[in-house]
């Protein structure tokens, strides 16, 4: 799933009250895994809440709602922002920022193109985590150049993560090997990520 | 100027207010993926 179809989903209550809009999907850097939503009002007029959600209060996310036991699971929105950061780390300070317009550099030195969309992973079970396992990109004249996937600039690719990855500064770093794993359907995209997982762990499949 | 010239320009004026407040909240709500610090320099996955 991609985040841009997380975000603006209406947030509801069992009781059936809508009571907030997702806004920003928070990810810990280090785990790779969605830790949170802040959240936005609903209605032409309001603007972003205080009130946050910690993924571990999300009951369902479904493709029209994200669906929470009651309105007392939202937390402040700064502690589930912080709770992104490293263990024992709540200053909630250098955050890393909206990676969305980020370039994705792999250690070879090569920028394979500009953060558009981040997918995620999520088991429909409560208490699975929801793992952050690929870039959405617009490919870069250097990877074009290389005919990936016939490829040309801005054309929208999906780039698989390894389980942790780092993400901080300016520039997304990956490993030079994802560049081989670069997909341009999300259907087969599953795949990509866990051969280019296991090819990581030594794993040759 | 007329009292029709005042109204206008209150008019106008209201528009751009309101314009403007619905423009800013609209930028305001609009969402993003937000990455929390990393302590790491490179993952190379396995680990977690």
């Amino acid at each position: 799933m991609r985040t841009s179809e997380v975000t603006k989903l209406p947030v509801v209550t069992l009781a059936g009250e809508d009571v907030a809009q997702i806004k920003d999907v928070v990810y810990s850097a280090d785990g790779g895994a969605v830790s949170g939503f802040t959240l936005a009002g609903r209605g032409l007029l309001a603007g972003p809440l205080r009130e946050g959600l910690a993924w571990e209060s999300v009951l369902g996310l479904g493709s029209d709602a994200v669906m929470i036991e009651a309105e007392f699971v939202m937390e402040p929105a700064a502690d589930v922002v912080s709770a992104a950061g490293p263990a024992g780390d709540s200053s909630g300070e250098s955050v890393g920022g909206n990676v969305l317009g980020s370039r994705v550099l792999t250690d070879a030195g090569l920028e394979l193109g500009t953060v558009v969309d981040v997918i995620i992973e999520f088991g429909q079970s409560a208490g699975e985590s929801c793992d952050v396992v690929g870039y959405e990109i617009a490919a870069s004249e250097s990877l074009a150049s290389k005919g990936k996937k016939g490829a040309s600039k801005g054309t929208k690719l999906l780039v698989p993560l390894p389980d942790t990855l780092a993400v901080s500064g300016e520039h997304l770093m990956v490993p030079a090997s994802a560049e081989d794993f670069v997909s341009q359907d999300l259907a087969g995209f599953g795949a990509s990520v866990e051969a280019f997982r296991a090819q990581l762990e030594g794993d040759p499949r | 100027m007329a009292w029709w010239g005042w109204l206008i320009v209150v008019v106008v004026v209201l528009v751009v207010l309101v314009g403007g407040f619905l423009a800013v909240q609209a930028r305001r709500r609009r969402g993003g993926v937000i990455a929390g610090p990393s302590t790491r320099a490179s993952g190379r996955g396995g680990d977690r």
